[in-house]
């Protein structure tokens, strides 16, 4: 090591020291590194930055050959009339839990990138006790969601066992799992769980008693009250209780905590099967809410999404609620895209990637103040 | 069943191109410091352009190889902008290149109607003379272009690397910013330079999927290939030699996925395609377990860390 920087050294001895103004940047610039930022800064610092990705993401939209007025018409009408804002409500539900289960993750710094996965366990899990009719019939939703939230844990644990045991990065092993997860639902869509009556690739249909109840409302479920009420949760988990603390100092100084004798692996393993949990509640919610069957792609994006809300959100739960009515949105508004524009699917993401693109970018001035060289 | 054997075996540097561009790629990339995890979304940028090339010029799958690694390394300056000037996380800002590159290609390919369209593609070239030899021919000598080149780019690239200054100065950089700041090494320029260097390498990887092996685009169509090739990575403890055995390894693994099911084994097809992706875990755990110091070391030092000159680390 130090060979090497001798080596560099003394192959330009001539070198004259480097200037204030480091290597290679816009002359006259210079970086200095702030110490902290004001809340209101750091506000209008990300009010910016999602301006700066909405702003973007409609020129992508016009290039893409959907006419301005259009979208503007689009957009109005999600708000417009009670069932378009129950649907976009229900699609709330779901994106609030996969938000959720991102921030819990992210508040210990386990990256869990694989939020599609648990929710197809979750869901899977959850199938499995609707198709065997396991339990009473009033204790059905509830054990089915037990099993979700089990689901969601088994495929979780195993990145984290490796991650706290081997060092096995959890990036890479959850986004792996994602396609195991998804052979595995083909495997049992394609076999045995294929539905008997259509001989479609997906489950049969749940009955009454497995379908999540109306609210009464439009066409509104029990899901929504249920990421309320796990929003609640978490927020009391993480903002009151002692668990909550020493996840904020896993989070800030993890050699610290251990050096405390905080149980940091207990802490780090609580907080990601907590986030499998949710995930697979989520997959939950879309199986037994709204497609009353296990199918083939119920998950998709939500992977994603989940990580774009807590990222926004700072990891903050009720902030994440705001995040995911944005982004519940973003989906009612691609789905009527999708049909009268032919704009594949995949614009959510799109869009979805160049918000996260701009907030981070713009993430620069809360850490950094540029001051003119003279 | 010799039969069988010398038809995997020839269909194995096909498959394993992609991998070992892709973690070369990587490798050239990290050296610098870069965590570098959207390799899925450089290689569907690099397959898209490849296809869109091909078809927008009416063939040259050779100038379409060439022209979608440009593109792919001018789609990585968002990556390098981020990461580099704007300091952003690096885990953040991989996760948003894989999205992009995933919504950015499905929208293109839709709007310009280059979904599903068959392309004539990169045709095999027979080594005259030595094709028509008895086992080795069809291993060695009757392959595509790129397989033949897979050896002379590593060399190339391990040879830059490892034996110039410019090779020496880029691992400075991702060994020790500070230092190499000090000694008078730009590290914004040479992290610029491997982002998009190591970026045109994974496009040309991408590109090798659509032009050399589907001969279409299909959305999507990388289907993982980018995060084994990140597991082949750190499996190979960055060094470019390991990563292409490994690299062989994984795509004898996929040449033997579709041969399993034609001679009539009875093997519950979905579990077959699970097994590069366990592989792959199976892989980082092995690699985890022997001895996590040599690995550390074998690790750029400044890895994920971005620098800047007044921070403290």
């Amino acid at each position: 090591m130090t060979e090497m920087q001798l080596n560099i050294g003394m192959a330009r001895p001539q070198q004259p020291p480097a200037p204030p103004s480091m290597g290679w940047r816009i002359p006259g610039l210079l970086l200095e590194v702030r110490q902290h930022a004001p809340i209101w800064f750091q506000t209008l610092v990300l009010l910016c930055g999602m301006a700066t990705g909405l702003g973007l993401s409609f020129l992508i939209l016009l290039a893409a050959g959907v006419p301005a007025d259009g979208l503007v018409v689009e957009f109005k009408s999600i708000f417009s009339n009670t069932t378009n804002i129950a649907s976009l409500l229900t699609q709330l539900a779901p994106l609030l839990i996969v938000g959720l289960s991102a921030a819990v993750a992210f508040r210990v710094q386990f990256w869990n990138i694989g939020i599609e996965g648990q929710m197809i366990f979750g869901s899977i899990a959850a199938t499995f006790v609707a198709i065997n009719d396991i339990g009473p019939e009033p204790l059905r939703l509830p054990l089915m969601m037990a099993a979700a939230a089990i689901g969601g844990m088994a495929w979780i644990i195993v990145p984290a066992l490796l991650r706290i045991r081997f060092g096995v990065n959890e990036i890479i092993s959850t986004l792996l799992l994602n396609y195991v997860a998804v052979n595995f639902l083909l495997h049992l869509l394609y076999g045995s769980w294929r539905d008997p009556k259509s001989s479609f690739p997906n489950s049969e249909q749940y009955t009454a008693a497995e379908r999540l109840p109306q609210l009464g409302w439009e066409s509104l479920t029990y899901a929504l009250p249920l990421a309320l009420v796990l929003t609640l949760f978490c927020w009391w988990l993480f903002s009151l209780s002692r668990f909550g603390f020493y996840t904020r100092i896993v989070q800030s100084n993890p050699k610290m905590a251990l050096a405390m004798g905080l149980p940091v692996i207990a802490v780090t393993l609580g907080a990601a099967l907590l986030s499998g949990a949710l995930a697979g509640i989520a997959g939950f919610t879309i199986s037994s809410g709204v497609e009353y069957r296990l199918t083939q792609s119920f998950f998709l994006g939500y992977g994603f999404s989940g990580i774009l809300i807590a990222f926004l959100a700072r990891n903050n739960m009720i902030g994440a609620i705001l995040v995911s009515i944005l982004v519940a949105t973003f989906f009612i508004a691609s789905q009527s895209l999708q049909v009268f524009y032919q704009v594949p699917g995949a614009i959510v993401q799109l869009i979805q990637a160049v918000i996260v693109i701009s907030v981070a970018g713009f993430e620069f001035f809360n850490r950094f103040r540029l001051r003119l060289a003279r | 069943m010799t039969d069988f054997f010398i038809n995997w075996v020839a269909n194995i540097p096909g498959f394993a191109a992609p991998f070992a561009l892709a973690a070369l790629g990587l490798i050239v990339s990290e050296k610098s410091g870069v965590l570098t995890l959207g390799a899925e979304g450089y290689m569907l940028v690099g397959a898209l352009s490849g296809v869109g090339a091909i078809l927008l010029l009416g063939g040259y799958p050779m100038a379409a190889l060439l022209i979608a690694a440009a593109v792919t390394s001018l789609f990585s300056l968002i990556f390098a902008v981020m990461t580099v000037t704007l300091r952003v996380n690096q885990v953040i800002a991989s996760l948003a290149i894989i999205f992009l590159g995933q919504g950015l290609t499905s929208l293109i390919a839709t709007r310009a109607g280059w979904l599903n369209v068959p392309i004539a593609g990169l045709g095999k070239l027979n080594v005259p003379g030595l094709s028509d030899l008895p086992v080795v021919g069809p291993i060695l000598f009757q392959q595509d272009l790129v397989c033949y080149l897979l050896v002379p780019i590593f060399v190339g690239v391990v040879y830059v690397l490892n034996r110039t200054v410019i090779g020496l100065k880029l691992r400075a950089v991702g060994d020790g910013p500070d230092a190499a700041d000090a000694a008078g090494v730009s590290v914004n320029l040479f992290r610029y330079g491997a982002v998009m260097a190591g970026a045109a390498l994974v496009g040309l990887a991408g590109a090798y999927l659509s032009i050399g092996i589907a001969k279409l685009w299909v959305d999507g169509m990388s289907g993982g290939r980018g995060l084994i090739a990140i597991a082949l990575v750190i499996f190979a403890r960055w060094h470019p030699w390991r990563a292409l055995a490994g690299a062989v390894l994984f795509g004898g693994i996929e040449a033997l996925i579709p041969r399993v099911a034609a001679i009539g084994l009875q093997v519950p097809q979905y579990f077959v395609m699970m097994t590069p992706y366990l592989a792959t875990l199976a892989v980082m755990v092995w690699a985890s377990t022997r001895g996590r110091e040599r690995a550390a070391f074998a690790m750029p030092q400044a890895l994920g860390q971005p620098h800047t000159r007044e921070e403290r680390h």
